[in-house]
């Protein structure tokens, strides 16, 4: 009698919800539009930026957050994505959105291999691997010819259709494409972690032996949450890729995979309401540095610094005060 | 409850975005009309980015200090046409993104007129065509690259370099080398991309000529990870080398150098002309390259009749305090001095296009401090076509002999011959100012 | 023939200085379920210190014992007022260490910004303090000059020390036992918190080592964005994993294979597959064994 009330006032919650979640991702689509009308191409090209990170950051969360496997080199996923995206449309000519989707699926089939081989690995393990692929991978570029070497290969997303008009720069085009990717992906995301797969990571991820007893197959679902989280990743490597106009190892770096795991933390890794914040963080918190920087002092060393300075303390304020993020954080006073 | 929380969290992050995007206020830029991009009334911004930081920054971190210095000094006396000029300078580490993303911040952000000096030949490869300079019609004069690649005037409209081309370097080392060195054994350590292809191409069969005993690629960047120029060192020993020819970055040279010691390898060492100055970078390396050869297009530092060295040195003690005037030092002065005189050739109200047309007209005019011609023209891109070769002294200054007299080769990218120069400088406008 | 011995020479050194750093994160991981990517950073600022401290007095003897005091002390500061917090504050212990990792990457960013802002452009000076020429052995220079062997000496001696440490003392089988068993060891009377803390100083006095001869034997000096302390520390993060990041000779073991695999590559097939390479060792050893060369199987907490 309490279970089935219960199944139906969760069928009843998730179907409100869902008409809910519609509308504010729809409210959302419609803050880019105008925001994107309203801005100048450099605040253009830096939301486009913003949007990258969005995905990417939903990658880790969905990936660390959710299923509980850590890892610090999602550079070198978003690599694959933005590297088979240029190679798609220079050696396939195939139109800008067939690549985004090649990215999806090559990057996919990365994660799934990878997710195979790292399954077995718990904690310092995954991440000493995931580290080195970091390192590793992107400095392939330099082998095959065909990858362009270290000036890498050019990913054109094109220039806005003639009838937008003239004063439609190609950045905003970019901020365009880039949002409309997103939203596309985080509305598809969270449907994934509502749904019954996102509650099998959380179990995993809560106590494996148990989730095993309860009949979840572990290890496919590790290797499920790599593919999917690959794959996004490898969107946002594509939508990099388009946003730069290039493919290069140089894009690729370490210090990329830190960004990203700080964006995680910084939204709150365990869920994903929060992840604009690290977004916008990670964009917006060198502009303000720097400005800040320009307007107090005018030592030139301190300006280059702050923006990482802030940062990285921005990152540890985060862990010691609202570990869970800050959306949890408040939440929890919410609910107080 | 709770469902109307999370929408409130989604809306309330879309609302932030907003915000903190809104926020990030643009420092208040005059508001004065301007008839270009980066000028005003009162002053011209230029901007250059290349590499400051790092195992690649070795030596061309020195650049920017002299280029300031001698905008300093113009500004000092009148500006150009009235307008001051300064020079925004970003660090991309010699990575290619970083070069793109700086760029893109230099004219989106910043609003410069032009960029000027950048250095990279896989650098500004990506910049070109990312940035895409030529359809938005934006100058990148006088790159610091010898790339030959960049002479294609369809490919590359608005951008334009101010080295000899490394395949003219390389030709005139291949017959620097035959000349000097017959019958030895010849190595070459070179870069593994479009920077060191370039030089292949200058010393195959076609145009150089030159065969080597030994040759080794090296990544760029992978110079100042421990072990790896030993094992350079390691190969050019096994192959028995006699001349080494090192064509690569300062710092690739400076860690060969010191890889060499190490292993006691000691071959006549030829050093390509973008990384040769290692002595001013580490002042330890000094002896290790006496008697070295090198090539240059400058007179020497310590050259103690020419007027420009004179001038320019001059000009650093008092506008580039604290900094040494070497090499470096120079190659900034003159090519902040060739920007000038595009500068002032382009007009009372120069625009980007005036000053690109500026260049194409009457370029290959400007004096500078160069004992080759500036070539460019309506058809060419490229700025200097030739070098002297002189050897490292005591003090780690190149010098072409005692007496300071320079023989000069020049040739072309293509499959000319390697002829000496018959190009005689003109004189220095007065105190070192355009005219 | 030489070709072989010197690629061997040179990954053996370059190998045991992974060592040293795997060795400083295998401590901290030890002690405090912790993998301190700051250990990186502390091993810049003490070599800093170690180059200032050469600048005054000239001798190399003399900087490098301060240096590694400064590491330990470095190190040891963070455990007390960072570290411990933390831990105090993110509960589970258990798999999230995803948080603490996140951690000492921004701590290792501040540390970078600060060396960054005292130092500037300036680079420290860290020449090495006997030659690096190469020995000649029938008439060919190899790679092994007095330096090397300096170097080769100090991480043996260093090993062997921390082995009788952890072996033979009272002092080292606490350090056991706290990491182990903490809660039975506080009911035996160890000081646990304490206990740590001296387990993060021998972290950094190690990190510290390897900073100083990582200088020494490459490029002789240490600047704050220097792009060889970046892959000390994924190198020697690699080699700790690789050798199971339980175990001390684990650490040395994955260090020198590392450092070997690596040179030979690098010798016979190129530059720039060495990165990838680091990945393909590590992936391998660990698809044979996903707790490393020497780790043991299981939990060690629940």
């Amino acid at each position: 009698m309490e279970l089935s009330e219960r199944k139906a006032a969760v069928v009843h919650k998730l179907h409100v919800t869902n008409k809910h979640r519609f509308i504010g991702f729809a409210l959302i689509g419609l803050a880019v539009y105008i925001l994107s009308n309203t801005v100048d191409e450099w605040k253009a090209f830096q939301g486009a930026t913003i949007a990258v990170y969005v995905v990417a950051i939903a990658s880790i969360i969905l990936l660390t957050g959710y299923s509980g496997q850590i890892s610090l080199g999602h550079g070198a996923l978003l690599a694959v994505g933005a590297y088979t995206a240029a190679l798609t449309q220079i050696y396939l000519q195939l139109p800008v959105w067939i690549c985004f989707v090649a990215a999806v699926l090559v990057t996919s089939l990365f994660g799934a291999l990878l997710g195979s081989a790292a399954a077995r690995l718990s904690g310092p393990y995954l991440a000493g691997t995931t580290l080195a692929l970091a390192v590793g991978l992107p400095s392939i570029a330099n082998q095959f010819s065909f990858l362009g070497g270290e000036q890498g290969i050019s990913f054109d997303a094109g220039w806005p259709p003639l009838s937008f008009g003239e004063a439609f720069t190609q950045y905003k085009w970019f901020f365009w494409i880039t949002s409309l990717a997103a939203l596309i992906m985080l509305w598809w995301i969270q449907n994934l972690l509502r749904s019954r797969y996102g509650r099998m990571w959380r179990a995993v991820k809560t106590n494996e032996v148990a989730a095993e007893l309860a009949g979840i197959r572990v290890a496919r679902s590790k290797v499920l949450a790599f593919t999917v989280s690959a794959g996004i990743a490898g969107m946002a490597g594509a939508l990099l890729a388009a946003t730069i106009n290039n493919v290069s190892p140089s894009a690729f770096p370490l210090a990329l995979s830190f960004s990203l795991a700080t964006g995680a933390v910084l939204s709150g890794v365990n869920t994903l309401g929060g992840v604009m914040i690290g977004a916008v963080a990670l964009v917006a918190i060198p502009e303000i540095a720097s400005l800040v920087a320009d307007r107090w002092s005018g030592s030139e060393s301190v300006a280059s610094l702050l923006p990482d300075f802030i940062v990285s303390a921005l990152l540890i304020l985060t862990v010691f005060l609202a570990p869970k993020g800050p959306i949890e954080k408040l939440r929890s006073r919410h609910v107080k | 409850m709770i469902r109307t929380t999370r929408r409130k969290f989604l809306v309330a992050s879309a609302v932030m975005a907003a915000t903190a995007l809104s926020l990030s206020v643009m420092p208040a830029q005059a508001i004065s009309p301007r008839s270009e991009v980066g000028v005003t009334s009162t002053a011209i911004k230029l901007g250059i980015t290349l590499p400051m930081k790092g195992s690649a920054s070795f030596g061309y971190n020195q650049l920017p200090g002299a280029m300031k210095a001698y905008f300093d000094y113009v500004n000092a006396n009148g500006g150009v046409n009235g307008r001051k000029i300064s020079l925004v300078v970003k660090d991309d580490g010699y990575l290619p993104k970083q070069a793109i993303q700086n760029t893109q911040d230099l004219i989106a952000k910043d609003k410069v007129m032009a960029v000027i000096g950048a250095l990279g030949t896989a650098n500004n490869k990506a910049v070109a065509s990312a940035v895409n300079l030529g359809r938005r019609g934006i100058p990148s004069l006088f790159i610091n690259t010898g790339f030959s690649g960049f002479n294609d005037r369809k490919a590359f409209p608005t951008s334009s370099t101010i080295l000899p081309s490394y395949i003219m370097e390389a030709k005139m080392i291949g017959k620097y080398v035959k000349d000097t060195f017959p019958g030895k054994k010849v190595c070459l350590l070179y870069q593994d991309d479009d920077f060191g292809d370039d030089a292949l191409v200058g010393f195959d069969k076609a145009h150089g000529n030159l065969d080597f005993a030994v040759k080794v690629a090296y990544p760029s960047l992978s110079q100042g990870v421990a072990g790896v120029p030993d094992s350079w060192i390691t190969k050019f020993k096994a192959g028995g080398c006699e001349v080494q020819i090192v064509f690569g970055v300062a710092s690739a040279t400076l860690y060969t150098i010191l890889a060499a010691v190490k292993a006691q390898y000691a071959p006549k060492w030829i050093l390509g002309s973008v990384g040769a100055d290692i002595g001013s970078i580490n002042p330890a390396t000094v002896p290790y390259i006496i008697g070295a050869t090198s090539m240059s297009f400058l007179p020497s530092v310590v050259d103690p009749k020419d007027e420009y060295v004179t001038q320019f040195k001059e000009i650093n003690t008092k506008y580039n305090v604290g900094a040494k005037f070497n090499s470096w030092a120079l190659i900034g002065m003159n090519t902040a001095f060739i920007a000038v005189q595009a500068l002032k050739a382009a007009g009372k109200n120069p625009t980007r296009k005036s000053l690109l047309a500026a260049i194409d007209a009457s370029g290959s005019k400007f004096p500078n401090a160069a004992l080759v011609p500036l070539n460019y023209s309506q058809t060419s891109n490229v700025g200097l076509n030739g070098y002297w070769f002189g050897t490292f002294n005591k003090t780690g200054d190149l010098v072409p002999n005692d007496t300071f007299s320079y023989t000069v080769y020049t040739t072309d990218s293509g499959t000319g011959p390697v002829d000496k120069s018959s190009y005689s400088r003109p004189a220095m406008p007065a105190k070192g100012l355009p005219n | 023939m030489f070709e072989l011995i010197n690629t061997l020479l040179i990954g053996i050194t370059a190998g045991s200085i992974y060592s040293l750093m795997a060795i400083s994160i295998v401590l901290v991981w030890r002690s405090t379920r912790v993998v301190n990517f700051a250990a990186g950073g502390l091993a810049l600022a003490s070599s800093f210190v170690g180059a200032a401290i050469l600048e005054k007095t000239g001798s190399f003897w003399i900087a490098l014992p301060i240096a590694m005091v400064a590491g330990a002390a470095f190190s040891a500061f963070i455990e007390y007022f960072f570290l411990r917090p933390l831990l105090k504050r993110s509960g589970d212990q258990g798999a999230e260490i995803f948080l603490p990792i996140i951690a000492t990457l921004g701590l290792l960013g501040i540390i970078k910004t600060i060396l960054n802002y005292i130092y500037g452009d300036r680079i420290g000076a860290l020449p090495p303090p006997l030659s690096d020429k190469g020995f000649v052995v029938s008439g060919e220079s190899i790679a092994l000059s007095p330096m090397r062997l300096l170097i080769l000496g100090i991480v043996l001696l260093l090993m062997v020390s921390l082995t009788v440490i952890f072996q033979r003392t009272n002092l080292g089988l606490s350090l056991r036992a706290a990491s182990f068993a903490p809660e039975i060891s506080r009911l035996a009377g160890i000081r646990v918190d304490f206990i740590r803390t001296i387990g993060w100083a021998i972290s950094g006095a190690a990190g510290a080592t390897a900073g100083i001869l990582q200088t020494t034997n490459g490029s002789g000096s240490v600047s704050p964005e220097s792009f060889e302390f970046s892959l000390l520390l994924v190198f020697g993060f690699v080699a700790a994993v690789i050798g199971g990041i339980e175990s001390l000779v684990g650490a040395v073991l994955g260090g020198l294979t590392l450092g070997i695999i690596l040179a030979i590559i690098l010798m016979y097939v190129g530059g720039s597959l060495v990165f990838i390479a680091a990945f393909l060792i590590l992936i391998l050893v660990l698809l044979l064994r996903p707790h490393g060369i020497i780790g043991t199987k299981g939990g060690r907490r629940a």
